[in-house]
């Protein structure tokens, strides 16, 4: 089951990626969107129905759980197969970009 | 009452053309109120304003309706209502066009047609295989059987049924093919 989810989410799309990384603390919907328009200087941006439909989908699937509710908004955390899904993923990212700049696994 | 009374016609696949119609017709000074029922629109008179509308769905699970209209309202949408499971947001358009969106990806709109056709065209397509064309059959064999006024008014009351169940399929059909190759194409 938790082999299946992995192999699901990687790789992962950019919404999927920066909500994830976001939800290392926990936050709410709306949070996650601000935060990362942020980061990435408006080049991503997370429109709510697909925040929504993200969020939900992730606490299905085990991604992430729900903590508590503030004046209706729901604040999430990552869980440990979360975590698990973030750390395969950054490593591959990290790949991504030794190979790109010309640094291969086999030094030549 | 309402300024002013609509009538429109559309199906569940025609959302977009409903989102721009609404669009257009706060750009003329009519801003939507609500429904008598779908298609019958009520509109109030006001200054003309570039306002954005947009329909999501079925979204929020029993129960988590408050935290998902919160999450808009946080966005900026304002919430009006819900008619036929779809929930209807307008926003003004005088912000960065990214913000004037519900879903910033293509696999979320997708997403949302597959949510439409489970939910609405499924359930439609059983009432058409177990009730409309069994009825249509057995009102047409009593009518070649006993030839009576009852057979002949339900033959025909099931045959309109069953014309306007196919010409559903086939405008709804062709409308979820020519929305899966626009969000396909660059997902």
């Amino acid at each position: 089951m938790q082999d299946r989810i992995k192999r699901i989410y990687v790789p992962m799309t950019e919404t999927g990626f920066y909500i994830l990384f976001c939800l290392q603390n926990e936050m709410h919907g709306y949070n996650i969107g601000q935060r990362v328009k942020q980061m990435t200087g408006g080049a991503v941006t997370i429109s709510p129905g697909t925040m929504y439909g993200t969020l939900s989908k992730m606490e299905k699937d085990g991604l992430i759980r729900f903590v508590r509710e503030e004046e209706k908004r729901k604040l999430y955390v990552m869980t440990e197969l979360g975590r698990e899904v973030l750390e395969i993923e950054l490593h591959r990212i990290e790949r991504l970009y030794k190979n790109s700049k010309g640094e291969y696994a086999d030094g030549r | 009452m309402a300024d002013r009374i609509l009538f429109r016609f559309w199906t569940i696949m025609d959302y977009e053309e409903e989102e721009q119609f609404l669009r257009e017709q706060h750009q003329k000074g009519w801003r939507f109120k609500r429904y008598l029922l779908p298609g019958f629109y009520f509109f109030d008179r006001c200054t003309p304003e570039d306002v954005v509308y947009r329909m999501d769905f079925d979204q929020a699970g029993t129960g988590e309706k408050p935290g998902y209209l919160q999450l808009y309202r946080d966005y900026g949408w304002e919430y009006l209502f819900d008619v036929n499971s779809f929930s209807y947001f307008r926003k003004p358009a005088d912000i960065i066009e990214d913000d004037l969106e519900i879903f910033s990806d293509n696999e979320s709109r997708l997403e949302m047609i597959r949510r439409i056709y489970r939910r609405r065209m499924i359930p439609l397509m059983i009432i058409f295989l177990c009730c409309v064309v069994p009825q249509l059959i057995i009102q047409s064999n009593n009518w070649l059987d006993r030839g009576d006024v009852g057979a002949r008014a339900f033959t025909l009351i099931f045959l309109v049924f069953f014309m306007l169940y196919v010409w559903l399929f086939v405008h709804c059909g062709r409308k979820i093919r020519r929305l899966r190759q626009k969000y396909e194409r660059d997902v």
